[in-house]
C-alpha cells in the first residue's frame, strides 16, 4: 500500500491527527486506532485507547454517529524530567458515521486495559431474514 | 541513546479509509480493501508490531512508559539485558473479542547510570510504567561539612 500511496498524490489524505477542526475545545485530537467486526446481530467495535479510565470516556450516540472522547488524564509527576518521548498528549477523538441501522439503546460498552469494546445491535430492519416459500 | 521512532498511524496507514469523504476514497478504499484481504494474518499491520515509549527520569530512578493496550499481564514480559530494555507483549486472535494475534516487541537503550536490581513494573490501564533505579553512585549526595 505504501507502494500505490507514493505513485499517487494525496489529494485528500491527512494525517489522522488533524481530524478534530470543529472541537476546539478539545485542543488537538488523534484518531485512535480500531477495528471493526460484523455478525447476523451486530457491530462489534474495538477501539485502543491506552491511558484511558472510565471517567475519561464519553462516548456519545447520535442518529447516524458516534463519537467517542477520551481525555489524558495522566499528569507526569513534577520531578519527572523528559529523556525521550513518543507518545502524545492530545485527546483521543473518534467520530463514526453509520446508516442509522444500529440500535444504539442497546449499544454495550466494556474497557479494559485500554480496550474499548463496544457492542451495537442491529436493529430488527437490517438484519438479514428468512423468507420462507410458501 | 538512539532510537528508531515510532510514529503513529496516520490515516496514510491506517486499513480501509472508509469514514472520509473525497475523490480518491472510493477507490483508496477499495485497494486498501484488496491488500488487507491479502495481508491479512500477518502481525499487526497497523503498528508493525511496535508500540510507542517514553523514558523519563527523577533524581532516583529512571522511567520507561509504554502503550500496551489491551494484554493480559502474564503475556508481557520485561527484560534488562546489556543495558537494553526489552519489553514484549503477545495475545492469541480471539474471534468474540474481536482481537487479533498479536505480538509486540521494543526495545530501549538505556541511560548508564541505572542498575538491573530492584526493577518494577506496572501495568495499568494499558500503560506499562517500568521502574528502573539508578546505581547509588549516580544519585546526589548531601555531605555534610562540620565547620569548625
Amino acid at each position: 500500500m505504501n507502494q500505490m500511496h507514493s505513485l499517487i498524490p494525496s489529494f485528500c489524505r491527512a494525517p489522522v491527527v488533524s481530524q478534530g477542526h470543529r472541537d476546539e475545545d478539545l485542543g488537538p485530537t488523534a484518531q485512535p486506532t480500531y477495528e471493526i467486526k460484523e455478525t447476523d446481530d451486530a457491530l462489534g467495535l474495538t477501539v485502543n485507547l491506552p491511558g484511558i479510565a472510565k471517567k475519561d470516556l464519553e462516548i456519545t450516540a447520535e442518529a447516524d454517529s458516534i463519537r467517542i472522547v477520551g481525555k489524558r488524564t495522566w499528569d507526569r509527576p513534577k520531578d519527572w524530567t523528559v529523556l525521550y518521548r513518543e507518545t502524545s498528549d492530545s485527546t483521543y477523538l473518534l467520530e463514526l458515521d453509520h446508516d442509522n441501522g444500529v440500535n444504539t439503546e442497546k449499544a454495550h460498552a466494556e474497557l479494559s486495559e485500554g480496550v474499548l469494546r463496544l457492542s451495537l445491535p442491529k436493529t430488527e430492519a437490517i438484519k438479514p431474514r428468512r423468507i420462507e416459500v410458501a | 541513546m538512539r532510537y528508531i521512532r515510532y510514529n503513529y498511524p496516520t490515516r496514510r496507514s491506517l486499513p480501509v479509509a472508509a469514514f472520509g469523504r473525497g475523490a480518491w476514497n472510493g477507490l483508496e478504499s477499495e485497494i486498501d480493501r484488496l491488500f488487507d484481504a491479502a495481508l491479512s494474518g500477518t502481525a499487526n499491520a497497523t503498528t508493525g508490531g511496535r508500540f510507542p515509549v517514553d523514558v523519563y527520569q527523577d533524581t532516583n530512578n529512571v522511567f520507561v512508559r509504554a502503550e500496551l493496550p489491551g494484554f493480559d499481564r502474564k503475556a508481557i514480559n520485561v527484560e534488562v539485558v546489556d543495558g537494553y530494555l526489552t519489553i514484549e507483549a503477545s495475545r492469541e486472535g480471539d474471534d468474540e473479542k474481536a482481537m487479533r494475534a498479536t505480538k509486540f516487541n521494543r526495545s530501549v537503550c538505556l541511560p548508564e547510570d541505572v542498575t538491573t536490581d530492584g526493577v518494577t513494573a506496572a501495568y495499568v490501564a494499558g500503560i506499562l510504567t517500568v521502574t528502573l533505579p539508578k546505581k547509588e553512585e549516580a544519585k546526589p549526595r548531601k555531605i555534610a561539612v562540620a565547620v569548625k
